[in-house]
């Protein structure tokens, strides 16, 4: 048979049922969401099917409200249906999966899967989201059948944005069940899959419960405060910026304290057990309802001052009074900021001698070897853990590439003169000669696999490409410091661009230029595309402003006319030249970055895609070809038969698009203002985003691809400023725009117009170009533009002057 | 010079833009079903009828392709009925029936109908494809400033309070819910309206209802209500979505003769169209229009304010209306002006309004007695109009 998922349920529309619903919309699938009828109806509510559907109508409400979005276009709730688990039940007979997120109450679970088990059709998936209780007790009593498509499928919360997604097989789940749900977890709702086991809690947050619970014990012993902790494990140590505590403050103590003490019930043989007694601060926080940003306070609050200023306060532990905290210092962490690699930083975190650092090592030593001892009780590989904590708390690694990255013999020595208790299968890694936990090997990544004592591949989707995998194998043919061409194989080549927020510099322009001509010379095809890590990463923040700044400040117009007409030749050869060039664009894709997206010939877009032509911000208009390049995008999917129609409906969006500078909030949204065109594409994972590029240049060379003919494009000429200047008057009136805003806006409304041009007619695009030129470096000229710029390379926030 | 009366004054229902119960109305039902029902009123044979002057602020699209002409013909007019389109935005339904009276003044014409139509459902304000003039030294771009910003420039301008234009919309609900309770729309004829109704095979079938009254008036208002309201044009603005006239579709016709035709065809004339007059104003603060267009007229035909019984204001904007009404010392006959409410309630159909006001105005004076009435309005580009009517015993 072939399985597919035509429809799915969410049963429970709280925060995670919703937050599944939203992914599933967002990705396309037709979703039912139910809850219960209240149970408080009036008399003449109880046949109200309105009042029965109190519950649910309120979690999609929550939905479409939800902050950060739950969908990624807010149309896409449409997809969703509600229902109740009285009058609607049947319905999840239509229903090809069935995902239960209700209350963690092990009998009313057993109850709903009883009558799931009823209704469901022969072959329906049917998994719950619990994040404790043990599958084999929820199933237990149910059919050969219904165990046989009953899985664990645990999300994280924000759904999503966080990409981890747990599966945990049943006893008796088919083989082919768990590889079809791993696929579309994987490939339809982009998430990362960790194969855990029907252990307590699962993997992540086992593990991670460990750290931050033995770390929040840790604290006290070694007398320090909440803002240290926070800083200690923060980005020096490749974790989030929010920190342990302000995590717990976004999360919820209660639900934090929640899995600690589900876990310490659970877990009565493990040998840190103590580790998920939380001290007792935490108990008198949950008293008095400290539970974090939903409470207005948690181990943080943010206060006013009587002139306004918000001012954040940590809690003082010994007092329980709020008080303000200023930078901590730690020579480790003064070490760790000059530090370059990743490596070096962690080796100056765990291997300094004063106190922070000390408490740095003995949180890490313990979790390590916790870790080490879960396996294979919690997961089979140490590749599952590593992912989870990635995948489920943002972190850059996991604990054991972290391990490597101290060293497995150095840090197994200082254990044991701690007199920690070092797992013997460690021992017997480093005793057989293995010195790390990973590897790589002509281009494939291996693990230790404590089973068998040796290295196996890390097993990924086939479509997967890791370019720091590649460039340590010798594949990059040609780069320099901003940028390098990666051979990914088949004739296609990888244009990576690797500088801070992936700005565009000189550099970059100049090597994009050698790039073409080497894949002119020797290949099929080009992708532009990195792996820049991050979330939601960048793949370009646009132009390095700094440099721009310079070259303005020394008087060199000329020179940057020259270097922004070089740059619209640049990215105008990913259209004209003749072989395809796929952009593969995901998180930030700002101004030149969009550019280089808009002059691709195709966009293969990760979903998660915050794409903007924002120069105005710094008041410039996007002079590398994104004026025209938007304009024409969204002009050349009408056909030619529709001979006559309203330029005005087109230009308006284009207009706001820019002189507004909006930026998408999804790569669904970047369509629906016309950023992606039709035959652009949206990847829902990542990981997979430089591979799906790389299929679709062959693909598009396997149908014969022909370059894109320049043409003249179409404008709305001198209407076009007719149009704005009117709404600008209207703007500026009413305090919406200064005067300079306006000034700009309308440099921009006759950028896109195509100048003083008769409205309908046909401009040259080399015309265009010139014109969007021309205004770059008249703003570049203006007072309030530099003002603009030098306030936003000081704050990183856009002056409105 | 003959003298022009006015036999048969009619309306449609206002009704909200693109919510109320004219959203799928089409324009041309609505202004042929108000030019039929203004002719059959008085059992006038349509074959008496010259010509037939129609109002319209957006004439294109919908509302396009002469539908002065159309609008006749498809209230089943014969052929030899002729029609035209007239446009002065908001003024267009007032000079239509000036054009109209004309006629028949001049002599040349004895039965003429004068009307206004607009659905800003089907024709948005400013059209659907708006060219402001391109200059690039911007000399008169005034003339293409928002509406909303205009009222806003005659609050700041001219100290109209938020609290007072809230104030006086809040009578203008109080004033229209009372009148619609009590009965005294009697100019308004029952108008058919359109719906697109899903059938039970999915499929969607378009049927008629009848639709008599005005639906955005709310009798709920509360000046703490229209006070929470956020100014709609302007950070720091007084203007509201609750102080300014709704967006509204609507039609409205008046029938006017010659004394002798009336006589002829033994009908009673229910007003005369004494005066009409037009002045320009500054583009940026249109809604002064009727502080200068009243005192013409006036001037005219040597009356005073307190000479005039019964006013109808147009309430574009509660602040130009105010301001209005504050400069010529109208303010202290506040029973007289709108007394069953203004556009605020109302709405304001632009094309339509002038025709619909003289409908209301006729009604009021026949109902109050007043010697005369005094129709006014500001004009989108800067402009005012007014008109003189006087009742026939």
């Amino acid at each position: 048979m072939s399985r597919k998922i035509r429809q799915a349920a969410v049963i429970g529309s709280g925060v995670m049922g919703g937050g599944i619903a939203a992914l599933l919309a967002s990705a396309g699938v037709k979703t039912l969401l139910m809850d219960i009828v209240p149970f408080d109806l009036k008399e003449d509510e109880k046949k109200d099917r309105k009042a029965r559907n109190r519950i649910v109508a309120a979690g999609l409400e929550n939905i479409r409200k939800s902050k950060p979005a739950a969908l990624m276009l807010a149309k896409d709730i449409e997809l969703i249906s509600i229902g109740n688990t009285e009058d609607d039940f049947a319905k999840l007979a239509e229903c090809d999966w069935i995902v239960e997120v209700v209350v963690e109450n092990l009998k009313i679970k057993q109850d709903l899967f009883k009558r799931i088990e009823k209704v469901r059709k022969k072959g329906a998936v049917v998994s719950s989201n619990t994040s404790g209780i043990p599958l084999k007790a929820m199933s237990e009593g149910l059919s050969d059948d219904f165990k046989q498509h009953f899985l664990g499928t645990h999300f994280f919360n924000p759904v999503r944005y966080m990409k981890l997604l747990e599966i945990i097989p049943g006893e008796k789940t088919l083989p082919d069940v768990l590889k079809y749900m791993a696929d579309f977890g994987e490939r339809r709702l982009g998430k990362g899959i960790v194969w855990a086991k029907d252990t307590p809690n699962f993997v992540g947050n086992r593990v991670g419960v460990q750290s931050s619970g033995r770390s929040m014990q840790l604290m006290l012993e070694h007398g320090l405060t909440i803002p240290e902790v926070d800083a200690l494990f923060g980005p020096a140590m490749g974790r989030p910026k929010t920190g342990m505590f302000k995590t717990t403050d976004l999360v919820g103590l209660d639900i934090a304290a929640h899995v600690a003490k589900n876990t310490y019930d659970l877990v009565k043989d493990d040998e840190a057990r103590d580790s998920f007694v939380l001290p007792d601060f935490v108990q008198k926080m949950l008293e008095k309802k400290m539970l974090g940003n939903k409470t207005k306070g948690g181990f943080y609050k943010t206060d006013l001052t009587p002139e306004w200023k918000k001012i954040r306060k940590v809690l003082n532990l010994k007092t329980f009074e709020y008080e303000e905290y200023g930078k901590v210092e730690f020579p480790c962490l003064a070490a760790a900021a000059k530090a370059k690699t990743p490596e070096e930083k962690i080796n100056a975190m765990v291997f300094g001698d004063d106190k922070g650092s000390k408490f740095v090592w003995r949180c890490v030593a313990e979790n390590l070897i916790y870790a080490t001892n879960r396996i294979p009780e919690i997961a089979d590989t140490i590749v599952e853990i590593d992912n989870a904590l990635r995948w489920g708390f943002g972190m850059e690694r996991g604990p054991f590439e972290g391990w490597d990255l101290m060293g497995v013999e150095r840090t197994v020595a200082r254990m044991e003169k701690d007199g920690l208790k070092v797992p013997e299968k460690v021992k017997k890694m480093l005793a057989a000669g293995n010195k790390t936990f990973y590897k790589v090997e002509k281009g494939q990544r291996f693990f230790f696999d404590f089973a068998s004592q040796g290295y196996k591949p890390v097993r990924t989707n086939a479509t997967m490409i890791d370019l720091a995998i590649l460039k340590g194998e010798n594949k990059v043919v040609l780069g320099n410091s901003s940028a390098s061409l990666i051979d990914l194989g088949d004739g296609v080549f990888c244009a990576e661009f690797h500088t801070k927020m992936n700005a565009l510099n000189d550099e970059i322009i100049d090597f994009l230029g050698k790039a073409h001509d080497y894949v002119d010379a020797n290949g099929v095809g080009l992708v532009i595309g990195n792996q820049a890590g991050g979330m939601p990463g960048a793949f370009s923040a646009g132009a390095d402003l700094r440099q721009m700044r310079e070259a303005a400040g020394a008087g060199m117009f000329a020179e940057i006319e020259a270097s922004v007409k070089k740059l619209q030749e640049t990215i105008l050869r990913g259209r004209y030249s003749s072989y395809p060039v796929v952009a593969a664009p995901f998180g930030l894709a700002l101004g030149g970055g969009a550019e280089i997206c808009l002059g691709a010939d195709r966009i293969v877009a990760h979903a998660e895609l915050y794409m903007g032509l924002v120069e105005v911000g710094v008041g410039l208009l996007p002079g590398g070809t994104g004026c025209s390049a938007l304009w024409r995008k969204i002009l050349e999917n009408v056909p030619d038969s529709v001979s006559d129609f309203e330029l005005g409906k087109f230009f308006i969006p284009v207009f706001q698009a820019i002189a507004m500078a909006k930026v998408s909030t999804s790569a669904a949204e970047a369509r629906a203002t016309g950023f992606l065109g039709p035959k652009d594409r949206i990847v829902f994972n990542r990981d997979l985003l430089i591979g799906e590029a790389k299929k679709e240049v062959l693909r598009m060379v396997e149908d014969g691809y022909a370059p894109a003919v320049k043409r003249p494009i179409r404008v709305f000429g001198e209407a076009a400023f007719g149009m704005v200047n009117a709404e600008l008057l209207n703007m500026q009136a009413a305090g919406y725009v200064s005067e300079y805003d306006c000034f700009v806006s309308s440099k921009v409304a006759m950028a896109i117009g195509g100048g003083q041009s008769r409205t309908g007619g046909y401009v040259p695009e080399d015309n265009m170009l010139a014109l969007e030129r021309k205004t770059f470096v008249e703003l570049l000229h203006q007072e309030k533009t530099i003002a603009r710029i030098d306030h936003m390379l000081k704050t990183g926030k856009p002056l409105r002057n | 010079m003959k003298e022009a009366y006015i036999v048969s004054a009619v309306r449609t229902p206002g009704c909200k833009r693109a919510k109320g119960a004219f959203k799928d109305t089409l324009p041309l039902d609505l202004i042929s079903f108000i030019l039929k029902a203004s002719v059959d009123k008085i059992k006038l044979d349509p074959n008496e009828i010259d010509d037939v002057m129609i109002g319209c602020a957006f004439p294109e699209a919908e509302q396009g392709l002469n539908i002065g002409r159309n609008a006749a013909k498809i209230a089943g007019f014969p052929d030899k009925v002729s029609g035209a389109t007239v446009n002065r935005f908001c003024a267009s339904g007032l000079e239509a029936i000036a054009d109209a009276a004309m006629r028949i003044m001049s002599g040349w014409c004895d039965v003429t109908i004068g009307a206004g139509v607009e659905s800003m459902t089907y024709v948005p304000m400013g059209g659907n494809l708006p060219r402001p003039y391109p200059d690039l030294e911007k000399k008169q771009i005034d003339l293409f400033i928002s509406m909303g910003t205009t009222a806003e420039n005659v609050a700041k301008r001219y100290n109209v309070t938020r609290q007072q234009q809230d104030e006086f919309a809040y009578q203008s609900q109080m004033k229209a819910a009372n009148a619609q309770k009590k009965g005294l729309f009697t100019e308004i004829v029952p108008t058919p309206a359109t719906k697109f109704v899903t059938q039970p095979d999915g499929t969607v079938k378009r049927e008629t209802f009848i639709q008599s009254f005005d639906d955005g008036v709310r009798d709920d208002t509360t000046v703490e209500g229209l006070a929470k309201l956020r100014p709609a044009f302007s950070l720091t603005g007084s203007v509201t979505a609750g102080n300014s006239s709704q967006t509204t579709d609507g039609a409205a016709a008046t029938v006017l003769m010659s004394a002798e035709k009336a006589k002829a065809l033994g009908l009673k004339p229910l007003a005369k169209f004494k005066l009409f007059t037009t002045i320009g104003c500054r583009s940026d603060e249109m809604g002064v229009g009727p502080r200068y267009a009243i005192p013409k007229l006036l001037d005219k035909a040597g009356l005073k304010v307190e000479d005039i019984g019964v006013w109808e204001i147009n309430e574009a904007f509660a602040s130009q209306a105010l301001y209005s009404m504050r400069e010529l010392g109208i303010d202290k006959y506040l029973d007289r002006v709108n007394i069953n409410g203004g556009a605020i309630a109302l709405g304001h159909p632009l094309g339509c309004t002038g025709a619909k006001l003289a409908a209301t105005l006729i009604a009021n004076m026949q109902r109050t007695g007043a010697k005369y009435g005094v129709e006014s309005m500001c004009i989108g580009g800067g402009m005012g109009a007014a008109a003189l009517f006087e009742l026939c015993d």
